[in-house]
């Protein structure tokens, strides 16, 4: 498992695994409360109905005294032998005197009972009563509510002592193996974040013993990410080979011409032809070095070397490395930068220095003399804007994608200089600092404009 | 200098070899990276010469064995890749300079005389002179003579390196990479235009000639 990226407890709660866990947990929570409120409610309410069972009973076997006299007797002789803590029975006589294992009067039409003698035990759950009031007396029946009581303690109980300490643990578990695959998570997502910014050699490295989807998903990233390196590795062993395959024989050439050159002597005609067959050796190498340099740059590796550099330095520099030819050539060329501080954006300092040099001679070669070439370096909200304007003929919107293809040459600079690819590379290099690269009519004229994101500081 | 070659290939071989001996080098040449290392290891050589692809043992492998063997003479790498990456990986294994092939031999010559003596640069020196011409670095003046010449700050620049590393050429791309830190030679002439300003204050107005053009190489100042 990729440790590289620890996950935080917040975001941990945003992960799947761990929102199912606690998901799953809740809904077994609720389940176990409501079937176990269920079977509380039955059994007490069993338990309630045995009391009034038991009162109906009670009050039968007293319905066949006929007189008071009759009643009191039997009420006395029952009453002796209840145990007041279970069962109550108390006959309130029509002049005032009670009998029975418990002193009791009505209060408001409700029996409210004490005990008497005073050392008798009264049961501290309460009482369930039944009063039956005609003209033998108010004969006064209670039966305890300890079963009830009792019932409730012991779901209680069960609930305290079993369910949620269940549920804790539960929840914990599966918080625990929730979050390791949350961890997992992260292990994928942080490999396919360094195999986007082109560190090609990360993997996910799962324990090869784990076969679940995970596993699987891991298993697959790094097979894709092997293929990945493997296939850059040969584009960069072809490049390699055709490189030193081609340039030997053109460094040859060079050699040979240079040593025909030092033989004719300088100013003769062969010696004219020489430089010549040298020129064109040099531009044939030109062409294929920036093929060779877009196929790299759209492999993504130089990605790896990522720093915070300050475009607004790099503009500077090669405003001034070109500034004297630009005015050799009869254009001008005019600045406007950010005043004085530094634009940081992600990127490599050689590449972006070579959208700016390739886009000035751009602009240099496909304007008449007098034109003006603008740099320009403007900040807009979290990103800049770097471009290069200028008052020339410009491109038909037509054209303005086709011309970022290699090799495409309009029809009418196909006598200029240039190779076709300046543009390519600029596209190229665009793209691998995720810039948006824009031509557009600069009324008249063509503007070219990539847009970055800044980096805030400058961490290195 | 005593130089090193290691170069399989014939023809450029034979070029590069005839143009050092000519320039009044002691070269030895060796084509197989294996036998190379072990002579690099048992004679001293002033600046090695190492092309990247080479039988037996590739030039990055040789020179890192040099290096993590203490052995620290400079190296230049010759090659037929010119990526960033292959420039980085290069200097990364211990090279000094980095050539992409084709070259032309005035380069080759230019940054071999710049690696085997960087030792002698004189850093510490306030006032660097050649001829008529004083360059006060302190207070940032230049004089032929008794005439102040007004520079602006980057022909100060480049007029400073051209005296420092007096008698020795220096390339284009050797200016573009010490003025400007960029490591790429754009495909209009820059630095031509830019010496031909330098030129047209420090030499025009003036009888004899500093700056001096060395057909197919560069610039130098003569020592």
């Amino acid at each position: 498992m990729a440790e590289g990226k620890g996950a935080r407890p917040l975001e941990l709660l945003k992960s799947t695994p761990v929102r199912q866990a606690v998901g799953v947990v809740s809904l077994m929570a609720v389940i176990s409360v409501t079937t176990t409120a269920i079977a509380f409610l039955r059994v007490r309410d069993g338990l309630e109905e045995t009391i009034q069972t038991s009162l109906d009973q009670s009050a039968a076997s007293f319905s066949t005294a006929r007189t008071a006299a009759e009643l009191r007797d039997q009420v006395s002789a029952e009453a002796r032998v209840a145990d007041a803590e279970q069962r109550i029975i108390v006959l309130l006589s029509a002049d005032g005197r009670s009998v029975g294992n418990a002193g009791a009067r009505l209060d408001a039409g409700m029996p409210v009972i004490f005990a008497q003698p005073e050392d008798e035990q009264l049961s501290e759950h309460g009482y369930e009563f039944r009063v039956i009031a005609d003209d033998r007396g108010t004969l006064i029946l209670g039966e305890t509510r300890e079963s009830v009581n009792e019932v409730s303690r012991v779901f209680i109980a069960q609930a305290a002592f079993s369910l949620v300490p269940t549920l804790l643990l539960s929840l914990a578990a599966a918080l625990v193996i929730a979050a390791r695959s949350a961890r997992r998570v992260v292990g994928i997502e942080g490999t396919l974040e360094r195999l986007t910014a082109g560190d090609l050699k990360a993997r996910v490295a799962e324990d090869p013993a784990r076969t679940d989807d995970l596993a699987r998903i891991a298993g697959g990233l790094d097979r894709m990410a092997a293929a990945q390196e493997a296939s850059v590795a040969a584009l960069k062993q072809v490049s390699a080979d055709i490189a030193h395959d081609l340039k030997t024989p053109v460094q040859r050439i060079a050699v040979l011409m240079a040593e025909l050159r030092n033989q004719t002597g300088e100013g003769s005609p062969e010696a004219a032809l020489a430089e010549r067959a040298l020129a064109e050796a040099d531009r044939a190498v030109a062409v294929f070095q920036s093929l060779l340099q877009i196929a790299q740059i759209e492999g993504g590796g130089p990605r790896g070397r990522f720093r915070p550099v300050d475009l607004s330095a790099v503009v500077a520099t090669f405003a001034d490395i070109y500034g004297p030819a630009v005015e050799d050539s009869g254009h001008s060329l005019a600045v406007d930068l950010p005043s004085g501080r530094p634009v940081h954006v992600r990127g490599d300092k050689d590449l972006l220095g070579q959208v700016v040099a390739n886009l000035i001679e751009n602009a240099l070669r496909h304007t008449p003399n007098g034109s003006t070439i603008r740099l320009t370096l403007r900040q807009e909200g979290t990103s800049v804007v770097l471009s290069v304007a200028d008052n020339g003929p410009g491109i038909p919107e037509a054209e303005r994608a086709l011309v970022l293809r290699r090799l495409y040459r309009r029809e009418t600079s196909r006598t200029t200089e240039g190779n076709g690819l300046g543009l390519a590379l600029v596209a190229a290099i665009a793209d691998l600092h995720e810039a948006r690269l824009q031509l557009s009519d600069n009324a008249p004229g063509l503007v070219v404009s990539l847009a970055f994101s800044t980096v805030a500081a400058l961490p290195v | 200098m005593k130089l090193l070659l290691i170069e399989d290939d014939k023809t450029i071989a034979d070029y590069v070899l005839a143009g050092l001996r000519q320039e009044g080098h002691v070269v030895d040449h060796m084509a197989d990276g294996r036998d190379a290392l072990s002579q690099a290891m048992a004679s001293a050589y002033d600046v090695l010469i190492v092309d990247r692809m080479l039988p037996g043992l590739d030039g990055l492998s040789l020179v890192r064995a040099l290096r993590a063997a203490k052995v620290m003479t400079p190296a230049i790498f010759l090659t037929a890749l010119g990526g960033v990456d292959d420039r980085i990986e290069g200097l990364q294994a211990g090279g000094d300079d980095y050539l992409v092939k084709p070259f032309a031999f005035g380069e080759l010559s230019a940054r071999i005389g710049a690696l085997g003596r960087r030792p002698v640069q004189q850093a510490e020196a306030t006032v660097l002179t050649a001829d008529d011409l004083r360059m006060d670095l302190i207070r940032r003046t230049v004089k032929r003579g008794d005439v102040e010449i007004d520079l602006l700050p980057r022909e100060f620049a480049l007029l400073e390196l051209l005296l420092r590393r007096k008698g020795r050429v220096q390339t284009r791309t050797m200016l573009l990479e010490s003025v400007w830190d960029i490591s790429f030679d754009p495909q209009t002439n820059v630095v031509e235009t830019h010496i031909s300003r330098l030129r047209a204050k420090v030499d025009r107005p003036f009888e004899r000639e500093l700056i001096r053009t060395v057909r197919g190489a560069g610039y130098k100042i003569d020592g």
